[in-house]
């Protein structure tokens, strides 16, 4: 019985138009219970600007 | 001959670089039927770079120690007018009018460039069984898988056909042709060597890296491959030390190698346990101590590291896969519809992830100074061999090869592969040897170590 936490990889393969052996589909179904399992691992408290960096060119140091 | 062997020979005019260039073009027109480890052979080009490596040296004008050194480079690397497929049908008529910086510097260090070698479609895959190109043999058993993704540059090495080669690991695509071939192979640094000009997968996974014959060849070719590029914003601005350990028997007096008691010794086949055991042993005798160290689990790190190459292959590829779907073998076009369906929260959750636990091996490498486990939990499996059995136990070839590696593609570690054994039917085990950030010199100084103890065969019994 496909639990309520998960995807239904089926439909949302079906949703993007891909058709996904049976193998990919169980791949994916265990990539997201390791997931769910991992985000009790989050830091919820890290600071959000640290968490990715866009790196724009620096500016020209003003004369 | 090893590229050190190479390198000094040519200094005592005991060889030219055109004889060498003669003898891996001798070598590919009778070896590359058989093995289909290269795409490409640039003879004329590779030719007229050994005949002016020759001059040079003649001149007094010396390069360094890659100075006339025949090497291949896997066909991921732009290469000025030379074709570059990537292994697949999209890029079968691509000719880039620049060189990636790895070639380009490799050139500069006075390398030949003997050819373009075969991988896995993409450099998306382990087996090297490409769809387009055909597939690549083990020089150790024909009927076996080299590995891959630089599935060729191994075969090539290992059979003799090049001194040295360029590869790429993503998930292991160095340290698996060099662990199924017996040859050495560096995953350096995440930023260490540059990708420009290396047709990309994983943008945040793409580690290019040398395979060679032995470790001390290894550290030469990335000596001259490594340092920062102002062309790739990935590039770390760091000076390269100096890497190629001394001649002699070294000692590992002082030096702290873990061995984890958790994941990586648990589901791997018996003859790959003692190999790896045998080098922990050595390194011992050599005197470094040994630590058992637990680490995160590997299962999740797996996960996280396999959840990000789907989504980035995928972003990667979506042009192509949109426009021209039926040119993508069946494996590949899998996967990159696999990335298509993960979910932007999971890719980034991820990232988030793979910042903690980078943070957790950070932490077990103050207490050690490396860490030895094994490469592939078994050894090469035959070509189409969809399943192979581990302890009892059946299990996808592609999951079980790069279950021990990928992780280190997302915490961006230095990885050196080395030979450490053979099974009983004479196929090559290995292993890697996993550093902090930027230490490539000492994980190269443990592994040239132990290679002088334990001098293992470095030639396919046919090809030496």
């Amino acid at each position: 019985m496909p639990s309520p936490f998960l995807p239904d990889w089926k439909s949302i393969a079906e949703g993007q138009r891909v058709e996904l052996p049976e193998v990919s589909l169980q791949r994916l179904e265990a990539l997201s219970r390791t997931m769910l399992g991992l985000r009790g691992m989050l830091d919820w408290g890290e600071e959000p600007a640290e968490v990715f960096r866009v790196d724009l060119p620096q500016p020209e140091p003003r004369s | 001959m090893t590229l050190v062997e190479a390198a000094a020979a040519l200094r005592r005019r005991a060889v030219s670089s055109v004889e060498l260039t003669l003898n891996c073009l001798a070598r590919i027109e009778k070896w590359n039927p058989e093995l289909n480890a290269f795409l490409t052979v640039t003879a004329d080009v590779a030719m007229e770079q050994a005949r002016k490596a020759d001059a040079e040296l003649a001149s007094g004008m010396d390069r360094g120690p890659l100075h006339g050194i025949p090497i291949a480079h896997k066909d991921l690397f732009c290469t000025r007018a030379i074709r570059t497929t990537g292994g697949s049908k999209i890029f079968a008529e691509y000719v880039p009018e620049f060189d990636a910086t790895v070639v380009e510097r490799l050139a500069n260090a006075g390398a030949v460039m003997i050819g373009k070698t075969n991988l896995h479609e993409h450099a998306y895959g382990i087996t090297s069984e490409n769809p387009h190109y055909g597939a690549v043999r083990n020089p150790w058993d024909p009927e076996r898988s080299p590995g891959g993704s630089s599935g060729g540059s191994a075969a090539a090495v290992a059979a003799g056909m090049a001194v040295a080669a360029t590869g790429t690991d993503t998930g292991g695509s160095i340290r698996v042709p060099s662990s199924w071939c017996g040859i050495a192979g560096l995953k350096p640094t995440f930023g260490r060597v540059s990708k420009y000009g290396v047709l990309p997968l994983g943008y945040t996974l793409d580690h290019p890296g040398p395979l060679a014959q032995t470790v001390r060849d290894t550290a030469l070719v990335f000596e001259a491959m490594a340092g920062y590029d102002p062309k790739d914003p990935s590039s770390a601005d760091r000076p390269v030390p100096r890497c190629l350990p001394e001649e002699g028997e070294l000692s590992l007096r002082g030096v702290k190698i873990g061995l984890p008691r958790n994941f990586y010794f648990d589901r791997i086949d018996k003859q790959v346990d003692a190999a790896v055991y045998f080098m922990a042993y050595t390194a011992e005798d050599l005197g470094a101590e040994l630590r058992r160290v637990q680490v995160p689990d590997g299962e999740q790190l797996n996960a996280l590291a396999h959840l990000t190459l789907l989504a980035e292959a995928a972003a990667v590829h979506e042009p192509y896969l949109r426009k021209r779907r039926k040119s993508y073998g069946d494996d590949v076009r899998t996967l990159l519809d696999m990335g298509r369906v993960i979910p932007a929260v999971d890719y980034l959750q991820a990232q988030r992830l793979r910042k903690r636990i980078l943070g957790v091996y950070l932490d077990i490498l103050k207490r050690v100074d490396a860490l030895l486990v094994p490469a592939t939990p078994m050894t090469a499996p035959r070509i189409g061999q969809k399943q192979v059995e581990i302890g009892g136990e059946m299990e996808d070839t592609r999951i079980a090869a790069t279950r021990l590696l990928r992780g280190f593609n997302l915490l961006g570690l230095p990885v050196l592969s080395l030979p450490a054994g053979f099974s009983s039917e004479g196929l090559p085990i290995g292993c890697q040897l996993v550093g902090r950030p930027w230490d490539e010199p000492l994980l190269l100084r443990i592994g040239a170590a132990l290679e002088d103890r334990v001098q293992l065969r470095r030639t396919p019994p046919r090809f030496a």
